[in-house]
């Protein structure tokens, strides 16, 4: 059987059950923003939320997930609000982006069970791989994720995707509201 | 389509006005401006499409009645942040809103030629020394001029910037006339005396949006030569702005070449073979086609591709068909490499640098001297090579990271025998490349088989691909010698260097599809002088040698972040700290008495220290330094490292850089710390043996990638400047493992003169 649910909607795959979730992902639900990279668990950049666990989702077959709550990047937030996220921003995180789906994935679950951890805490949450040298930012970004988590401050660092063109317009002067025909 | 000429710069012979840039800068800023002017292509029209209501007013800039402005940015982003710098730029000198800046890719042009690239390359590739200086122009004029036809739009060697902010600027300069002569048509004013800000044309107490009158704009003639804007109350240049493609790289949407979805698209994986002239021997059809959701096999004389309905499916089907190879001739291992590199070093070399006289020099002194080596480096970006390829009736369309576009696409339409004019590239950004990009085989494999199958195709590489097909950064072994004078300071220096001719096959397989094996062999033996670039370029030495001693290794080579800079500085910087060392001398001062002719390093070096807090490099401390200079920039290191039970711990990294005046500081930084841990990764992994013409490695857990919990602090400060801008994107590569090598030599007496750290001593 191979049916749970991805980003709060029931899904049901017709694939072999022994695929690995990362590809019924990619490649039957189009969800793209989980990565491959290694397809052996070592990357981490294919890194979903299953049940609130940081889970390698090349590492499960849609037969184990059977009942079980997947949440990816798409569905961690509709507006890129969640905290760490626009920590990630706030602190330039991010250069090629190409492993940070899963950097985040695992920092969120972290903060979820544990908003203020130690470093030996993120150390061993975040095993990760990132070619571009973005850790340091990372351990910064997840202890000012922590701290809006906590309600120490507050941060809007990325803006929502879809403004409106006349919201834009509203907001930046050099930006021409729409003509009406 | 109006509006669409390149009416920038037509006279040759006329240089631009002293503008306030180059007030700003200085003279030398001055002369670089004039040199990137008269470079820039003439005889070529912009190729850019525009929406009905866009505008296009160069080849950089595009502008849209409702305000938005694309910058067209002609280089590959692969985490460098090219698509956040050069559109800063372009904002700046046109007086922009930030926030209505969209970024475009440039379609394929001679006007986006990286002409630096390539004279960078023709002054570094033959040593110069015996050609006279006119012969050598005439030379480094051909190759531009090939390079403009063949639209060399090289992204390589962190020289983004360096090439293309004047271009940039003076694009953003003429589409900023055009927009005040415009506006002062409806005001009935001079142009002169109008300016912009904020994505206004303003004049006095007036006011129009670049919206309002981006339609007449373009359509006018802009003065010949550009005109900058004199002043800003609040420049974007030198600010830290967020880097446009962050959002994307937040939630997901951020879309690389695998990421591409087409209706009736299939998924393929490829097997390879050995590197080498391979070639697909046989294969277990029969147990193969039962392969659940195989749809279709591709066999290619080098290679098969599996292709089913989603890519674990198409790669698991390829263990089933087994598919055997044969590859001619002495099969590649790590035991013939280091053969082939010590035989190389023993033989004749090519003498790439001489100052002074070395010989006469070294002649009846003590001779000290020592060996070190330096294993093969992957690339090893987390993104697998990856491309999307689609028929749209005979042409082919292909989805791939490139960081030479042109180059690509000849490459696919030679390999599927259709004109260039029927390849269709959409350059896609890169999840790390490091210049793996530099290497098509997978934009034309997906072609390959897009053609075959008649339908949209997908084909990543899987991990162990990745790794057992990756054209390493060459390994090197160098003997270095010196004499020393009565204070013990250097007087004569020789860098005898074994290293393959990796620039030539890399020519050769860029620009002629020469496989890689092919262009292996005819290389052998060639002089590089990019190949031992970096070895002798800082310390004051009077009498300094550098020779290439060009080794068969039998193994193809690449380009790699940091290139042969990345080894050099390892010699370089391991010897003078062992010369130092052996008279008993502070590291520190053991420099700075040979950096008279370098005092921006110097600085450097200075300041790195007094932040650090240097010891004095005494043994029984944990301190070592590094510096180095390259492509306009200068990095000194001090680390920080210790033997533990866990084997090499490096604590902190203490950086200073001068890059020049910095476009965008936090990028900059970026750029660093990424450089300085790409290169920790260098110093104690991103290796593998090889073994029967294989990498022995198959898994990323294998190459000993530092993770977060091995990252040690950094500290990163930049020199203010108000130089030209040098290259950031390699700096920090080099001067990681010799600095490491020297604190561990500090912290336990013991010299380590090889890559990776990890690994026994020679």
């Amino acid at each position: 059987m191979t049916r749970f649910s991805v980003n709060d909607r029931p899904v049901e795959y017709r694939m072999e059950p022994e695929t690995p979730l990362l590809w019924a992902l990619r490649d039957a639900s189009n969800l793209t923003g989980t990565k491959y990279g290694c397809g052996t668990g070592e990357c981490g950049a294919c890194t979903v939320d299953i049940d609130g666990e940081a889970i390698r989702s090349c590492m499960v077959t849609i037969a184990e997930c059977e009942g079980r709550f997947v949440t990816t990047i798409e569905g961690l937030a509709r507006d890129r609000s969640h905290p760490v996220q626009q920590a990630w921003v706030a602190e330039q995180v991010p250069q090629c982006g190409f492993c940070q789906s899963g950097m985040i994935m695992a920092a969120a679950a972290l903060l979820r069970t544990n908003s203020n951890p130690s470093d030996a805490e993120i150390d061993a949450a975040m095993t990760n791989i990132c070619r571009c040298g973005t850790y340091l930012r990372i351990r910064t970004a997840i202890r000012l994720a922590g701290r809006v988590i906590r309600g120490e401050e507050r941060i809007a660092a990325a803006p929502p995707p879809g403004i409106r063109p006349a919201d834009a317009a509203r907001a930046v002067p050099a930006l021409r509201p729409a003509r009406r025909n | 389509m109006a509006g669409i000429r390149d009416t920038v710069g037509k006279d040759k012979s006329r240089l631009p006005h002293v503008s306030r840039r180059a007030m700003l800068v200085g003279a030398t800023a001055a002369g670089g401006l004039a040199l990137a002017w008269s470079i820039w292509p003439r005889d070529y029209q912009p190729n850019l499409t525009a929406a009905p209501d866009e505008h296009i007013f160069n080849a950089f800039l595009k502008i849209g009645d409702d305000g938005h402005i694309s910058a067209i940015v002609p280089q590959c982003e692969m985490g460098q942040g090219v698509t956040t710098l050069l559109p800063q730029i372009m904002a700046d000198e046109l007086g922009a809103d930030w926030r209505t800046i969209a970024v475009e890719t440039a379609p394929i042009s001679p006007l986006y030629t990286n002409t630096l690239l390539v004279d960078a390359d023709s002054t570094t590739f033959t040593p110069r020394t015996g050609v006279p200086d006119f012969v050598s122009d005439v030379r480094s004029w051909a190759r531009r001029e090939w390079a403009v036809r063949n639209a060399v739009m090289l992204t390589a060697n962190g020289s983004s910037v360096q090439m293309f902010e004047e271009p940039c600027r003076a694009a953003a300069a003429q589409a900023r006339v055009l927009l005040m002569m415009a506006a002062a048509r409806r005001w009935d004013a001079n142009w002169e005396d109008c300016d912009t800000q904020d994505g206004f044309v303003t004049f006095g107490a007036k006011k129009l949006r670049f919206a309002e009158v981006a339609a007449a704009a373009a359509l006018l003639e802009p003065p010949a030569e550009p005109v900058y804007r004199s002043n800003s109350a609040d420049p974007l240049y030198g600010k830290e702005l967020t880097r446009l493609d962050l959002p994307a790289k937040i939630d997901g949407s951020a879309n690389y070449a695998g990421d591409i979805r087409l209706p009736d698209m299939v998924f393929a994986a490829i097997r390879q073979g050995p590197l080498g002239a391979t070639r697909l021997k046989s294969l277990d059809r029969k147990a193969g086609m039962q392969s659940p959701g195989l749809l279709h096999i591709v066999q290619h004389e080098r290679w098969l591709a599996t292709v089913a309905r989603n890519w674990w499916a198409a790669n698991r089907a390829l263990d089933r068909f087994a598919p055997v190879f044969e590859t001619a001739g002495t099969p590649v291992s790590s035991d013939g490499i280091d053969k082939a590199l010590k035989a190389a070093l023993k033989e004749d070399a090519y003498r790439i640098v001489s100052e002074g006289d070395v010989a006469d020099a070294m002649e009846g002194r003590t001779k000290i001297a020592a060996e070190y080596a330096v294993a093969p480096a992957l690339h090893a970006p987390i993104e697998t090579r990856t491309a999307t390829a689609a028929l749209d009736g005979e042409r082919v369309r292909v989805w791939v990271a490139t960081q030479a576009p042109a180059q690509c696409c000849a490459a696919i339409a030679r390999a599927t025998g259709l004109p260039e004019s029927m390849v269709t590239l959409f350059p896609m950004m890169a999840g790390g490349s490091f210049d793996a990009c530099l290497d098509h085989s997978v934009a034309v494999q997906a072609a390959i088989i897009a053609r075959q199958v008649r339908r949209p195709v997908q084909l990543a590489w899987s991990r162990a691909e990745e790794i057992m097909r990756d054209l390493p950064r060459a390994p090197a072994r160098a003997r270095m010698t010196a004499t020393l004078n009565a204070a013990g300071g250097i007087d004569a220096l020789v860098a005898r260097i074994a290293v393959p001719s990796t620039n030539h096959e890399f020519r050769d397989r860029l620009f002629d599809n020469t496989p890689a094996d092919v262009a292996q062999r005819a290389a052998a033996g060639k002089a590089d002088a990019a190949a031992v670039e970096g070895a002798a370029n800082i310390y004051a030495i009077p009498h300094v040698a550098v020779d290439h001693c060009p080794a068969d290794i039998g193994l193809p080579t690449g380009r790699w972040r940091g290139n042969a800079d990345s080894y050099t500085a390892f010699f370089t910087e391991c010897f003078i700290d062992e010369m130092a060392a052996r008279g008993g001398t502070d590291a520190l001062s053991y420099r700075m008495a040979m950096l008279g002719k370098a005092p921006l390093l110097a600085r450097c070096l200075l300041t790195a220290t007094s932040l650090g807090g240097w010891e004095g490099g005494l043994s029984g401390t944990t301190q070592g330094l590094a510096c180095h200079s390259m492509r306009g920039s200068h990095i000194a290191l001090m680390a920080t490292a210790r033997q533990s039970d866990k084997g090499l711990q490096v604590e902190q990294l203490v950086a200073v850089v001068d890059a020049g005046r910095l476009v965008n500081p936090a990028i900059a930084r970026q750029q660093i710390e990424g450089g300085l841990i790409f290169g920790l990764a260098a110093a104690v992994g991103a290796t593998t043996d090889y073994e029967g013409g294989v990498a022995t490695a198959r898994k990323l857990g294998q190459l000993g990638l530092p993770r977060l919990s091995q990252c040690p602090q950094i500290l990163v400060e930049f020199i203010d400047s108000d130089r030209d801008p040098g290259a950031l994107g390699e700096i920090g590569v080099p001067v990681v493992a010799p600095a490491i090598a020297n604190a561990m030599f500090a912290a336990t007496g013991r010299r380590i003169r090889r890559i990776p750290l990890s690994g026994h001593p020679v």
